[in-house]
This record gives C-alpha cells, sequence and structure tokens, in this order.
C-alpha cells in the first residue's frame, strides 16, 4: 500500500532529519511509530502525503509516486487523511462546516449530501450535538474526533495520525484513542505516531522505533514489546513504560 | 475678542451650498471606488509576496516598494501630468478631450495603486500569522493552494485584519484631499474655490473639517459593524 525507498530529507542545508528510511506499509494494518522527539517520526508522515518534500529516495502510495512531479498530488492527498498534533481546524469555521469543506470542494458533492455524511461521522466520534459550535468552544479531546471526522470525510485510504493525543489532558486522550481503535478495528490502513503504548499494544500489528533519523527496530507488536533486539529501543522502553 | 463677524450662512448659499455638497458626493464616490480597487489589488499582491514562486514575490516586493515609497502627491502628478503622454500623441489629445472628469479617474488610480501598496502589508502581516497547520490540514484534504486560500486562510487572515485595515480605509479617505491638485472638486478642493471667491476661509475650512469627521466616524463605526459580525464565535474575548 506504501512503500518507503531509501528517503532522505534535509531541512536547510545541513540538518539530516531523515537518513536513508526504508519500509512498507501493508493494507488494512494499524503502524505504530515512537521514538524520541526530533528522531524524525512527524517528518516521514509529511513525507507520505508531500506536505514536506524529501531530496533523496523515493514514496509509492497506492501506486502513486509521491516523489515525481507528473503525479497528480491532490488526487494522491483524497486518499490519504491525516490528523495533527494540535488538531489544526478552521477556527471560523462550525465544526459541520470543518468536515463538509474538503468534501464540497473537493469530491464536488452537493452541500446536502455532505452534510448528512458529516453529521453521520460526528455520530460515529460520539458529538452530534457539537455540530455547530466553533473549534474555540470545544475542548481539545472533541476537537480532536472532529479533526478525525474531517479527514474521515474524504473516505481515505489510508490514515495518518501525526501524535494525536500529545496535546490533551489525559482525562481526554481516552475518548480520541476509542475513535482510533475503533477505525483499527474496522480495517483502515492507520500509521500512528504516538507514544500510547497501550494502544499500540491493542491495536498496531508492527511497531516501529525511530532514532536520529533512522528506523533503528521494526517488529510485529508482540515480539517488539517483549524481544527487542536493539539497546536503544530497550532502553526507550524502560523509559517510556517505566511510568505505567 | 475676536475681531470677526462670522457668517456661516455661506455654507448654504446659492450656489455654494449645492457646489460644497457636490464636493462631499465627489469625495465619498473617489475613495470609495479607490478603497475598492485597493482592498482587490492588496489581497492578490500580499498572496503574491507570501507565495513560493519567486518572480510572484520578486513581482510582489517591487509593486509594494513603488507605490509606497514615491510621496502619494508625486504619483497623483504623474498620473496626470506624466502617463497621458506615454500614449501615443492622437490618443493623448483624445484623452484630454473626450474624457471630461478624466482627473477624477486618474485620481481614482493614483488613490488605488497607493493605498494598495499598503493594504497589502497589511494582508501580509496576517496572513505571516496564520499557523502552518491550517496549511497543512486544508493541502491533506486534497485542497490546491487556491481554494486553501480562497476557503481557509484567507477568510481567517481577514478577521485578524480588520483593525488595521479600518486605519488604511481612513488614510485612503482623508488622502483623496490630495487630487485638488490635478483639479477634482472633492471637499478640500470645492473648500478652497469657495474660499477664493468668498474670503470666507474659516467658514468653509470649518465646514470641510467637520464634513471629513463626520464621514471618518461613520467608517469606523461600519468597520466596527463588519469585526463584530465577523468575530469567530469562543475565540476572542468579548470586550466588556
Amino acid at each position: 500500500m506504501i512503500e518507503i525507498k531509501n528517503v532522505s530529507l534535509w531541512l536547510g542545508d545541513d540538518f539530516q532529519v531523515l537518513k536513508n528510511v526504508s519500509t512498507r506499509f501493508q493494507k488494512g494494518r494499524t503502524t505504530v511509530i515512537c521514538g524520541p522527539s526530533g528522531s524524525g517520526k512527524s517528518s516521514l508522515l509529511r513525507c507520505i502525503n508531500r506536505l514536506e518534500r524529501f531530496q533523496k529516495g523515493e514514496i509509492i502510495v497506492d501506486g502513486l509516486s509521491v516523489r515525481d512531479p507528473k503525479t497528480d498530488i491532490y488526487k494522491l492527498r483524497k486518499n490519504v487523511g491525516m490528523v495533527f498534533q494540535h488538531f489544526d481546524l478552521y477556527p471560523h469555521m462550525t465544526a459541520l462546516d470543518n468536515i463538509t469543506l474538503a468534501p464540497q470542494k473537493v469530491r464536488c458533492l452537493s452541500r446536502q449530501t455532505a452534510e448528512s455524511k458529516a453529521l453521520q461521522l460526528l455520530e460515529r466520534v460520539g458529538i452530534m450535538d457539537k455540530a455547530n459550535s466553533f473549534p474555540a468552544q470545544l475542548s481539545g479531546g472533541q476537537q480532536q474526533r472532529v479533526a478525525i471526522a474531517r479527514s474521515l470525510a474524504m473516505e481515505p485510504k489510508i490514515m495518518l495520525f501525526d501524535e494525536p493525543t500529545s496535546a490533551l489532558d489525559p482525562e481526554m486522550i481516552g475518548e480520541v484513542l476509542d475513535v482510533m481503535i475503533d477505525l483499527a478495528l474496522e480495517g483502515m490502513t492507520m500509521i500512528v505516531v504516538t507514544h500510547e503504548m497501550g494502544f499500540a499494544k491493542k491495536v498496531a500489528q508492527e511497531i516501529i522505533f525511530m532514532d536520529h533519523g533512522e528506523i533503528v527496530e521494526a517488529k510485529n507488536t508482540s515480539d517488539f514489546f517483549n524481544h527487542p533486539d536493539h539497546p536503544r529501543t530497550r532502553d526507550f522502553l524502560n523509559r517510556i513504560l517505566s511510568h505505567v | 475678542m475676536i475681531d470677526y463677524n462670522f457668517d456661516w450662512g455661506i455654507i448654504w448659499q446659492q450656489p455654494y451650498g449645492p457646489l460644497f455638497l457636490n464636493g462631499i458626493k465627489t469625495t465619498l464616490i473617489l475613495s470609495a471606488c479607490a478603497w475598492i480597487l485597493a482592498f482587490c489589488l492588496g489581497i492578490l499582491v500580499s498572496v503574491f509576496r507570501v507565495s513560493s514562486s519567486k518572480p510572484l514575490r520578486f513581482f510582489g516586493a517591487t509593486y509594494v516598494e513603488v507605490f509606497r515609497n514615491i510621496p502619494l502627491l508625486v504619483q497623483v502628478f504623474f498620473w496626470y501630468f506624466a502617463m497621458p503622454s506615454l500614449f501615443p500623441k492622437p490618443m493623448e489629445l483624445w484623452l484630454y478631450d473626450n474624457i471630461s472628469n478624466l482627473p477624477f479617474f486618474l485620481g481614482i488610480l493614483a488613490l488605488a495603486f497607493y493605498t494598495s501598496a499598503r493594504v497589502s502589508e497589511v494582508f501580509r502581516s496576517t496572513l505571516l500569522s496564520v499557523p502552518h497547520g491550517q496549511y497543512r490540514a486544508a493541502y491533506s484534504t486534497g485542497l490546491t493552494p487556491y481554494k486553501t486560500y480562497r476557503f481557509v486562510v484567507l477568510p481567517y487572515a481577514f478577521r485578524l485584519s480588520i483593525p488595521p485595515l479600518t486605519t488604511e480605509f481612513l488614510s485612503c479617505f482623508k488622502n483623496s484631499a490630495l487630487t485638488m491638485t490635478i483639479g477634482v472638486l472633492e471637499i478640500t478642493g470645492t473648500t478652497a474655490y469657495i474660499e477664493s471667491f468668498t474670503w470666507r476661509g474659516l467658514e468653509v475650512t470649518t465646514a470641510a473639517s467637520f464634513s471629513y469627521l463626520v464621514i471618518t466616524l461613520c467608517i469606523i463605526a461600519l468597520m466596527a459593524f463588519v469585526e463584530k459580525k465577523t468575530r469567530i464565535a469562543g475565540m476572542i474575548h468579548q470586550a466588556r
């Protein structure tokens, strides 16, 4: 579904964020990417839908090359939903309008169709009653659920989550994770950058550990937690799991 | 004691009363046209200045520096005394002969281009304050750059721009006075004209000042109304 081949990304002239990263993500599977901050997790995610332009290597998403200038990047992005750490809802629109904008302007759905679809999605993420609220009137957890609904409204084949719960108060993390768990169980192809190891254990099939712009270890979930090979992985796991 | 006999009636008297009212009308139409033009051009140029295309950025920067760094009076002179002679001679003569209110139209252009450079700087500063996440969110759903600006970035930036835009709107309106130098009979021009016939400088300049004040207060009220109407619920603290 997504194939990443020898991707290198530099920000500026001398700061290399990704170093020759290769991996693949299969259809219908959930992959968790973890690692210390600055390890290139979010950058890798952004390379997948060309929010970040990488200088070397290749990424193929559902048969389309991300780097090829001839690729219709808007078509590619339609199939790849993305959820951000800080939600990034459009502040001047209601929750409903946030969700219906892209379906109307990109998929050319009528307002009516887009809205009835949006209401279904809001019901699915459990905040049907907030359809006409503005983002600033919602809690962080509610905003993130609207953001997830906004991505789902484009009916993507792949969902990217960039630290979706890192900016949330602890009591709101659960409500967002619940939505993501449902999505994963329904068979969505998901790539999730997160430190929520409970979530990873529960739904991820594969876990990738990154450090300093490289993939240090990529394993199926139980092997990752039970038999990590690399000392850096063990060190990282010890530090984040000691609090649980 | 002031040794001066006031004659306020001069302002209402024939033919000065209708002349003065006509001046107010000219000021209003001229500055409104200039403002609308400046607003549209300003948005366009500000988007050029933050775009990823180097030629567009260069064009935008040149535009802004030319139109905001030359004194408005010189620009007014340029449009009226220099621009027509850039055309072939027959066309130049035709312009002067056939367009009776040429100064009025050229005054609009001079004021519009000057104001647009300043408006574009206002928009540029607010565009830069729109968080990057807004672009990322919009692009990730497949919106093109044009649609991202049209539906996401500009509506948000516009709201942030209202207070500084009010100042530019007022400046645009007041700067219209400079068009008197190319013969537009707007408020200031009419005032000078009436004064030269009546020697009633105190009365007519007072009337002119009062007119400007009333109209600027109306503009401020209008912009406050727009600000209130477009306020984002829950986001900007309500002033009490």
